[in-house]
C-alpha cells in the first residue's frame, strides 16, 4: 500500500487538529475530483513500517491533537492493510479517534457485513461518505466537497442500523 | 551650539545628511524609510510632513542629545532606541486609562469640556474621544485595560432609562416611584412588570450594539494622530459578569464579527480577550460563552487575542475584587502590571521607553558561525552583552530624566485629567518625574533564534541543550533588570520586543559587515524576540510549550502567536483546543494567526488562492486584499504596507494545519 500525503496537523480534514494521511488508489473515478493523480495504487510512496512508526510516534507525541483522518485516494480500496494500520497505531498511541473518507455511501457499506470494508467502519469513529458529485459542489461545507456528501457517527449508526449524522463539538 | 558627539566633526557632512534627509522624504525614494511603521502611510502628504518632522528630531538626537557612548552602540549597530524622534523633547510613550474614572467625572479634551455620559451610547463615543485626545499626549499605544468593567455602569444607566419610560408606555407602574437600583440582573423587576422590562432589555441590547459598531467604526476612521494614522488603540475584556458588562463584552464581538462598512475585517482597535479560569474558562463559568464567542470573533477575524490571567507572573497580583488588578496588555504586547512604589494595578500608568539588543551580532562576534572558532566564546558574549545592557539601560535613564523634567502642560490631557493616576493634582509647570517614575524602562532583544545558530550551530528549536543555553541567556537578562531595577529604584523590565520597523534594519546592516551568514544572515529579517523561527517546521503544541517558559521571564511583556493555515472559521473545535492549551502552559499573551483573504470584486471572505472560489475572478483581474498581522497589530494589506522584511517573513511562515 502506498500513502500520497500525510499532514501531522490539519483543520480541513475533520473537527480539531488532525494528522491527515491519504492512501493511494482509488476506482471511483468521480468527475471533478481534486486529485486524480490519487487514483493510481502505486502514486505516492510504499507505506513501510518505517514510516507508519515515524507517523505513530507524530501522532502519539502531539497532545494536540483531537485524532486521525483517514483519506485518499479511498481507504476502503485498501480496507486490510488500513485496518492493520489502525490496530498498529492504537497499541502504541491509544484509543486515536479515526475520521474516514470514502466513495462509498454508509448503506453500501453496510449491506456487506463480515466484509474487509466493513471491518475497517467498525474501528473508524466518523465517516464522510459519498462519491463527489461535481455540481453539488459547495464550498462553504465543512469537511466535505459536495452536499450529497454526509458526516456520520460510525458507532451509533452500526448499533442503530440507520444514519445518525455527526454534530460538531462547537459551532459557530 | 556645539557638537555633543564627536563620532560626527565634520559640519560639511552634516548639512549634507540633513538636506539628504528632506529630498528622500519629498522624493518618496525611500521606500523602506517611508514603510517603517505599517499603519502610517509615508507616502501621503501628512505622512511626509510627519516624516520630516521625525527624522529631524532623530538626526537632532543623534547629534546633540543622546550620550555619546549610546549613539556608538547603534552605530554597532547592537542597540537600537525605539522612537528615536521623540527622544529630546521627553514624550513618554503609552498608557493603560482609567476610563472608569474619566466616564465617571468628565474631562476636558483642551478644547472643551464633557459631562459623565448617561447612557451607553454616549459612553461608547466619548471612549472613543478619549482615546483620541490621550494619543496625542503620547507616541505609542492607548489601551482599555478592562473595558466591560468600565462600561457596565452606563449599559445600567442606559437600562434604568428605558426601564422608567416602559413602565409608563405600557402602564405597568408610576414611573416616578422608588425601585431601588434598577438593574438588569434583577428578577424580582421582571417579574413584577414584565412587559416594561423586557421593552428595556431589547432597547438596551439594540443600543450596546449600536455604541459597540460606532466605537469600532470611529476606532477605525479617525486618523486622528500624526501623519494619518489611526490611534494605536487596544481593548480588554472578558472578566465582568454582571448582566451590563456581558452585555459590553457580547456586543463589542458582535459589531467585530459583523465588520466594517462593507463587512470588512477592522484594524483597530486590537481587541484582547481576558482568559481567567473559574470566570470564563470551563462550561459552568459565569462568561464561558463569551469565551467561545471570543474564540468565534478571533476565528473570523484574528481578533480578540487571548490574555491569560492564570499564568503565574500574572497571577500574583490578580485581586478578584479589582479588576483593575486584572493583567491586560498593549495589543503589541506592552506589559505593565507591577509597581515597586505600590501601583500594583494597570490604569494610570505605562511604560515610558525601551531600548532592544540585536542579540545575533552578539552570537556572531562570538560564536562558531563565521568560522573563526569551532566552540562558543560564552564568556565573551556574556562580557560584551553586559557592556551593551549597561548603555541599552544607561539609555534609558538618560531618557527618564529627560522625561522627568517635562512640565505637566506638555503631555496636556494625559496629565491635567489625571489619565497617568495623580497627573490632576499637578500645576501645569510642574515637573513630572515623580509620577513617570510608576511606569516601566524596558529592554528589549531580538534574534534569540539566530543568536543561538550563530553561536552553537543550532536555534533553540532544535535542540535541547542549546534550548537551555537560550532559556539561561534570558534568565540572565531578565536579572539584569531586575538588579538595574534595585540600583536605580526603577521599574526596569525585560521586554519580548515587538520588532516591526526593526525586524529589517538589524539584519541589513548585519548583513553589509558580515555577508550572508548561512541560516544566521540569510534572510531579510530576525526572528523576533524569543520565537521559533517562522519558517522552522515543527508541531503547534510543540512551539507552544518551548516559548511558553519564556513568557515567565519577559515581565515588560511578551506574545507567542500559532500559524495556521486553512479558513480558521470552520473548525471551531481546533482554534479553541489550541488557545486553551497555550493557556495551560502558562503561555501569557497568546494568537492564532490564520490567512484573511478578501476578494475586493464579490466580498467573499476566507482563503482565496490565485482564484476567489465564490466569483471565480482570478487575482490578475481583481485585487484580492490579503490581511496579515505584525507585531500584534493588523495592517490593511500586506503587500502595499510592510516593510521589505516583514513581507519575506510573512512570506516564510509555516503552518500548521495545512
Amino acid at each position: 500500500m502506498n500513502i500520497c500525503g500525510y499532514y501531522p496537523e490539519s483543520i480541513n480534514e475533520g473537527e480539531g487538529l488532525r494528522a491527515a494521511i491519504f492512501i493511494s488508489g482509488c476506482r471511483h473515478r468521480c468527475k471533478g475530483c481534486f486529485s486524480p493523480a490519487t487514483w493510481n495504487f502505486k502514486y505516492g510512496e510504499p507505506f513501510t513500517e518505517q514510516r507508519q512508526d515515524e507517523i505513530i510516534s507524530d501522532i502519539k507525541n502531539n497532545p494536540l491533537l483531537s485524532g486521525v483522518s483517514l483519506l485518499g485516494g479511498d481507504p476502503f480500496f485498501s480496507a486490510d492493510e488500513v485496518s492493520a494500520f489502525i490496530d498498529r497505531m492504537r497499541a502504541e498511541a491509544g484509543p486515536v479517534p479515526i475520521w474516514i473518507y470514502t466513495g462509498y455511501t454508509f448503506e453500501e457499506l453496510l449491506a456487506r457485513p463480515d466484509s474487509p470494508e466493513y471491518h475497517l467502519l467498525g474501528r473508524c469513529q466518523v465517516l464522510v461518505d459519498g462519491k463527489f458529485i461535481e455540481n453539488l459542489r459547495d464550498p462553504a461545507l465543512l469537511y466535505r466537497g459536495s452536499s450529497n456528501q454526509r458526516i456520520i457517527r460510525i458507532q451509533e449508526s452500526l448499533a442503530a442500523q440507520k444514519v445518525i449524522d455527526w454534530e460538531p463539538m462547537y459551532s459557530f | 551650539m556645539a557638537l555633543l558627539n564627536r563620532i560626527y566633526t565634520d559640519q560639511e557632512q552634516m548639512l549634507d545628511e540633513v538636506i539628504h534627509l528632506g529630498e528622500e522624504i519629498v522624493a518618496s525614494s525611500n521606500l523602506e524609510n517611508l514603510r517603517e511603521n505599517a499603519n502610517l502611510n509615508g507616502e501621503s502628504f501628512s505622512g511626509k510632513m510627519s516624516k520630516f518632522g521625525s527624522e529631524y528630531a532623530k538626526w537632532y538626537a543623534n547629534h546633540f542629545v543622546m550620550p555619546m557612548h549610546l549613539v556608538q552602540a547603534i552605530q554597532d549597530n547592537i542597540v537600537y532606541v525605539h522612537d528615536l524622534d521623540q527622544y529630546a523633547i521627553g514624550t513618554t510613550n503609552c498608557i493603560f486609562i482609567p476610563f472608569d474614572k474619566l466616564l465617571a467625572g468628565g474631562f476636558n479634551t483642551g478644547n472643551g469640556s464633557v459631562r459623565p455620559p448617561n447612557s451607553i451610547m454616549t459612553a461608547m463615543a466619548l471612549v472613543a474621544i478619549i482615546f483620541q485626545s490621550q494619543q496625542n499626549a503620547q507616541y505609542g499605544g492607548v489601551s482599555a485595560n478592562k473595558l466591560d468593567h468600565d462600561l457596565a455602569p452606563y449599559v445600567n444607566k442606559s437600562f434604568a432609562k428605558y426601564f422608567r419610560k416602559g413602565l409608563g408606555y405600557f402602564e405597568e407602574g408610576d414611573e416616578t416611584a422608588d425601585l431601588g437600583d434598577i438593574t438588569m440582573g434583577r428578577s424580582d423587576l421582571q417579574e413584577q412588570y414584565p412587559r416594561t422590562y423586557k421593552y428595556a432589555l431589547r432597547e438596551t441590547e439594540s443600543e450596546t450594539l449600536q455604541g459597540a459598531e460606532s466605537l469600532i467604526h470611529n476606532l477605525n476612521t479617525m486618523s486622528s494622530r500624526a501623519g494619518g494614522q489611526i490611534p494605536f488603540t487596544s481593548i480588554n475584556y472578558g472578566t465582568c459578569t454582571s448582566p451590563e458588562g456581558q452585555l459590553v463584552i457580547q456586543s463589542l464581538l458582535k459589531a467585530t464579527m459583523r465588520g466594517l462598512g462593507s463587512g470588512e475585517t477592522p484594524i483597530f482597535p486590537i481587541q484582547i480577550f481576558k482568559c481567567k479560569q473559574g470566570v470564563n474558562q470551563e462550561q459552568g463559568d459565569p462568561n464561558y460563552h463569551l469565551f467561545l464567542m471570543a474564540a468565534e470573533c478571533s476565528a473570523k477575524r484574528l481578533y480578540p487575542n487571548f490574555a491569560n490571567l492564570d499564568a503565574p507572573l500574572n497571577l500574583q497580583y490578580y485581586d478578584p475584587t479589582d479588576p483593575d488588578t486584572e493583567f491586560a496588555t498593549m495589543g503589541c504586547r506592552t506589559r505593565v502590571l507591577s509597581d515597586r512604589f505600590g501601583r500594583n494595578h494597570l490604569s494610570g500608568k505605562g511604560n515610558l521607553s525601551f531600548n532592544t539588543i540585536n542579540l545575533v551580532k552578539l552570537g556572531l562576534e562570538h560564536g562558531i558561525a563565521l568560522g573563526r572558532r569551532t566552540k562558543a566564546d560564552e564568556r565573551g558574549f556574556y562580557r560584551e552583552l553586559k557592556h551593551y545592557m549597561d548603555i541599552a539601560a544607561d539609555g534609558l535613564l538618560h531618557r527618564f530624566k529627560i522625561q522627568s523634567r517635562q512640565k505637566a502642560k506638555a503631555s496636556d490631557f494625559m496629565m491635567r485629567e489625571g489619565v497617568w493616576e495623580g497627573g490632576e493634582e499637578l500645576a501645569p509647570d510642574d515637573q513630572v518625574g515623580e509620577l513617570l517614575k510608576h511606569g516601566s524602562l524596558s529592554i528589549g532583544f531580538i534574534g534569540l533564534a539566530e543568536c543561538m545558530k550563530a553561536m552553537y550551530g543550532k536555534h533553540h528549536g532544535e535542540d535541547e541543550e542549546v534550548y537551555r543555553k537560550a532559556y539561561e541567556l534570558i534568565s540572565y537578562m531578565r536579572q539584569y533588570c531586575d538588579e538595574q531595577s534595585e540600583r536605580h529604584k526603577l521599574n526596569i523590565t525585560l521586554f519580548a520586543t515587538p520588532a516591526e520597523g526593526l525586524s529589517g534594519k538589524f539584519t541589513k546592516r548585519d548583513r553589509t559587515v558580515y555577508g550572508k551568514v548561512p541560516e544566521v544572515v540569510d534572510r531579510e529579517y530576525y526572528t523576533n524576540s524569543f520565537h521559533i523561527p517562522v519558517y522552522y517546521s515543527l508541531s503547534a503544541s510543540k512551539k507552544i510549550e518551548l516559548e511558553a517558559p519564556f513568557h515567565d521571564l519577559c515581565n515588560a511583556g511578551a506574545i507567542s502567536y500559532i500559524e495556521l493555515d486553512g479558513n480558521a472559521r470552520n473548525n471551531p473545535a481546533a482554534f479553541i483546543n489550541i488557545v486553551k492549551y497555550a493557556l495551560s502552559k502558562q503561555v501569557s499573551y497568546f494568537s492564532i494567526n490564520h490567512p484573511i483573504d478578501r476578494c475586493t470584486s464579490c466580498g467573499y471572505e476566507g482563503i482565496i488562492g490565485a482564484t476567489c472560489p465564490s466569483c471565480g475572478k482570478h487575482e490578475n483581474e481583481v485585487h484580492i486584499r490579503r490581511l496579515r498581522r505584525v507585531t500584534g497589530y493588523l495592517t490593511g494589506d500586506y503587500q502595499t504596507r510592510f516593510n521589505a522584511a516583514k513581507q519575506a517573513e510573512v512570506r516564510d511562515r509555516v503552518k500548521h494545519g495545512v
